[in-house]
């Protein structure tokens, strides 16, 4: 196990550097000069010429591109060209907002999926399955944005059970983290629950057609056994194989849905820095969502080798 | 189909309302009235008005353009970028391959809609410029998905051989590769533009696609997000819109992915189901009674089994089959594939499954009715009473848990048997069934033993709970002739030592006579012929048997080639009434047209000649 996971690692440094490469050079494609940008019309060639000097921005592109690894290697991402605030810092200040939602959703989609996958591949074209199966049609249409709406609603504005904007932070209030993150995280988990649903109904019935489930039924294990332990558990190797990029959907999908829920994310830096070409913020964004996706990936990819023996290296 | 009409109303609807916006739309959807903002649905506005006081409606459908263009653009730029890419570095290979491969990996290694976020802040916000980006975005799958087909093409025999004949490469690989990719091509787009649809909606509510006062459904989501507490109704008729589309795009891919996926087989018809045959009117007991025994350990009695499926007659498998068996017995239960062995081994466990269903007959074990226990009952008979070992060995094993863990599962399970006692004995176990270092084996995974040795775990496994009756289901089948014997022989030791009844189903009469001291013969559903090894092999009497029996090699190599039985068991539904041999048998005679009964005492066959025979000399 060990080793799969230097393995993974080390082949995640050639991904990281591509993309650190990829995200510099789209950045320095922006149109507008930022010194230009942070000055605006004001400010003489002088103070232009100082700025420029003092951004960096004098040197050729290669240049800037190494000092930039360099410090992106120790943790610094630069500084914000509006705010003037540590990139690394404002980013840090909202992944765990942006980190809860996003777990929390993939844990819903993952319960609701299996569950209702494994409900409908028990009883292939039983009502169960064809509810199942609608419902997974029609949850992998829906916006989560537009759920996210609805569900505010209905159960904040009209219920009243959940606030309808705001995040508090699990540190400060576990409870109150809860009521916060649950319909930002059901509206985000609705589409990957209904990928994941079709995904394990497949699965499921093609493992309950082996042979193995029955010599175990046939050696007298119960069927809730049988099939919780003896047919899920490879059911969920090819749903293991695809989930980091559920997850990815998952925290692409939470920058939206935090802007309905008004709550204080890494989608509103996104938005933000776009708005005014922060090219630090960005570059630091996508270089932080990638090492999150690396991160996912490395963790989905240690589950399927404990479900999958013949996947470990030997 | 029903699928197929609503998906094609929902978008023919949406192309029309597309063009005839400027007709259809009552209002401008960009004239203002502040005086009548935020209204609810009237018969002046159907829909309400926004909070501006612009009829939702006209917006609404105006919006269906902006949709429909959207996606094409998007769609369109995705193809052209994908496509041509995905031909080159397939064709080229090498380093051109390699880079765009590894950028296209770092493109989807990032959450889309931030990919998307990174283009519109380098080309700025507007319906052309977001569309760009959702074209570059979506374009890496049509790029991966070129790239595997001209790959794949690549090594097809035609063009390995157009290469050896120096014709050029290039071309044919064009050629080919054009049908080879258009089915995928189709069905990824369908899919792009669903993904399309979602990710322009959602990047104009976040401000970043269309841009105000452009009526699109994500921008009228956005200003509804703004007022959900005034007016909350806002937020339907643009989600609705937006699900609606979706959902018919995903519906015509789902329907084109499986058209396509099935390919020509699809086209044939479903094979026809077998001609029904009129159901088994209740019938009188059984015609073939056996005499009991006192060491009986099981004994089945008349035993039907039907294929049942909701709204189709009644297919029979197995009819008034009986068997019995003594402590310490072993019978053979031979027959050709599709002739019910496995089936009758399956009745007694109780896992016929959903489609199967036993309608008459008793299966006794050690006296006591099985047939009609409870699932509870059922499962505390299994393993423990009586146990199976199949067929495959490599499939009957689950490839998740190490071996020694299945057997051990079993044993803390059924007997109660603690974790540190169930690893002991399962590593006796596994010892006694003649694995060496069986300790070490117990930690392996199925994948890693040869199909002896995983033959071999399944029967130890089996064994583990000390069954009275094993029921083996072709054990040898599956594996080397080699290990044939080797199993063959473990079978008959184990017998020896734990003193159980065995039920051996083989197709192969000479395994049968190796292992086996009475053979029960089944065709087509029904008992043939039993009898003891020694007596069927001197005479068999049943001419399926006899067919059988000519069919086994005699060990000398100057023998005449061996007679085959003509033709093939009947499928179910399609068995002759009477004799169900008749049609492929020598012997055939009138009578045979009517059905037969199983008659004798210690040997026992189901054939007009014998019936006469018997009958004869009940008469004289």
């Amino acid at each position: 196990m060990l080793r799969l996971v230097a393995q993974r690692v080390l082949a995640l440094v050639p991904l990281l550097l591509i993309v650190s490469v990829l995200t510099f050079s789209f950045t320095s494609l922006l149109p507008s000069d930022p010194v230009d940008l942070i000055l605006g019309e004001s400010g003489t060639q002088e103070q232009h010429d100082m700025l420029r000097k003092r951004m960096g921005l004098d040197q050729p592109v290669q240049v800037r591109y190494a000092a930039w690894l360099g410090k992106a290697v120790r943790g610094d991402l630069g500084t914000s060209f509006f705010s003037s605030v540590s990139v690394t810092d404002a980013v840090l200040q909202r992944l765990p907002v942006t980190l809860s939602l996003t777990a929390f959703s993939a844990l819903i989609a993952i319960v609701v999926g299996v569950a209702a996958g494994v409900a409908a591949a028990l009883k292939p074209q039983s009502l169960a399955d064809r509810l199942a199966t609608l419902g997974a049609t029609f949850g992998q249409a829906v916006p989560n944005f537009w759920f996210g709406l609805i569900l505010v609603a209905i159960f904040a504005v009209g219920l009243r059970w959940f606030p309808a904007t705001g995040f508090v932070r699990f540190s400060e209030s576990p409870s109150d983290w809860l009521r916060s993150v649950t319909l930002p995280s059901i509206a985000l988990g609705l589409s990957a629950s209904a990928a994941i649903a079709r995904q394990v109904r497949s699965a499921m019935v093609g493992v309950l057609q082996q042979d193995y489930i029955r010599a175990a039924r046939a050696q007298g294990l119960s069927r809730s056994r049988v099939i919780l332990r003896h047919a899920l558990t490879n059911a969920m190797v090819p749903v293991v194989a695809v989930l980091s990029f559920q997850i990815t959907v998952l925290l692409g999908g939470a920058l939206v849905v935090e802007q309905v829920f008004s709550i204080n994310g890494l989608g509103t830096l996104a938005i933000g820095a776009v708005r005014q070409q922060d090219i630090p913020m960005l570059q630091g964004l996508v270089l932080v969502m990638v090492a999150l996706v690396v991160a996912v990936q490395l963790i989905t990819d240690i589950i399927y080798g404990l479900l999958n023996p013949k996947a470990r290296p030997s | 189909m029903l699928i197929v009409a609503f998906a094609a109303t929902v978008l023919g609807v949406l192309f029309l309302l597309a063009v005839l916006a400027d007709w259809v739309s009552p209002y401008d959807p960009l004239q203002q009235d502040l005086m009548s903002a935020l209204q609810w649905p009237s018969s002046a506005h159907w829909l309400g008005t926004d909070d501006l006081g612009r009829d939702v409606l006209s917006r609404l459908i105006y919006g269906c353009r902006i949709a429909v263009i959207a996606t094409a653009e998007a769609t369109a730029i995705a193809l052209v970028i994908g496509v041509p890419i995905g031909l080159f570095i397939g064709y080229r290979g090498g380093w051109w391959d390699w880079i765009v491969m590894r950028v296209v990996e770092a493109l989807v290694s990032i959450p889309g809609i931030m990919v998307a976020i990174v283009i519109i802040a380098i080309l700025g916000p507007g319906l052309h410029r977001a569309m760009i980006a959702l074209g570059i975005l979506f374009s890496t799958s049509f790029l991966r998905l070129t790239r595997g087909v001209v790959l794949a093409e690549r090594e097809e025999v035609y063009v390995r051989s157009a290469r050896v004949v120096g014709a050029s490469e290039t071309r044919i690989l064009l050629r080919h590769i054009f049908p080879n990719i258009a089915p995928p091509l189709i069905v990824q787009t369908t899919l792009t533009v669903g993904a399309v649809l979602l990710a322009e909606a959602g990047l104009s509510f976040i401000g970043l696609g269309i841009q105000p006062p452009q009526a699109s459904w994500g921008t009228m989501l956005n200003t509804a997000a703004a007022f959900m507490d005034l007016n909350w109704f806002l937020a339907i008729p643009p989600g609705v819109a937006i699900i609606l589309t979706v959902l018919s795009v995903n519906l015509l891919g789902d329907v084109l992915r499986d058209s396509i996926g099935r390919g020509i087989a699809a086209a044939a018809p479903p094979p026809a189901s077998a001609p029904r045959v009129a159901p088994l009117l209740a019938r009188a007991p059984s015609d073939s009674p056996q005499s009991s025994r006192s060491d009986e350990m099981l004994r089945i009695e008349a035993l039907d089994i039907v294929i049942a499926m909701p709204g189709a007659t009644e297919i029979p498998v197995i009819t008034d089959v009986s068997l019995a068996i003594a402590k310490g017995e072993t019978l053979g239960l031979v027959g050709e594939s599709g002739s019910g062995k496995t089936l009758t081994g399956l009745a007694i466990l109780g896992l016929l499954g959903p489609v199967l269903r036993m309608t008459h007959g008793s299966i006794r074990l050690n006296g006591r009715a099985i047939h009609d226990l409870d699932q509870k009952a059922l499962e505390a008979v299994r393993g423990s009473e009586v146990a199976m070992v199949f067929q495959d060995p490599t499939t009957s094993l689950n490839p998740a848990f190490t071996v020694g863990s299945q057997i051990a599962e079993v044993l803390r399970i059924k007997n109660g048997l603690s974790a540190e006692d169930a690893r002991r004995r399962t590593v006796q176990l596994i010892d006694r069934v003649g694995i060496p270092r069986a300790a070490e084996r117990a930690q392996a995974y199925p994948h890693e033993l040869s199909g002896g040795m995983a033959q071999r775990i399944a029967i130890a496994r089996a064994l583990s709970c000390n069954p009275s009756l094993l029921i083996a289901d072709e054990p040898t089948t599956a594996l080397d002739v080699t290990v044939q014997q080797e199993i063959l022989d473990l079978f008959r030791d184990l017998q020896d030592e734990f003193g159980m009844a065995m039920m051996f189903v083989t197709h192969d009469l000479a395994v049968a006579a190796d292992v086996c001291n009475r053979i029960a013969v089944m065709y087509a559903g029904e008992v043939v012929e039993t009898a003891e090894v020694d007596a069927l092999f001197a005479d068999p009497r049943h001419p399926y048997t006899r067919g059988l029996l000519s069919a086994l090699p005699q060990g000398s190599s100057r023998n005449p080639p061996l007679p085959i039985i003509p033709g093939s068991v009947p499928r179910p539904g399609t068995w002759p009434t009477g004799c169900r041999f008749q049609n492929r048998c020598d012997r055939r005679v009138e009578a045979c047209e009517a059905r037969i009964p199983l008659v004798g005492a210690e040997r026992m066959v189901r054939c007009v000649h014998y019936q006469n025979a018997r009958l004869k000399a009940v008469l004289s």
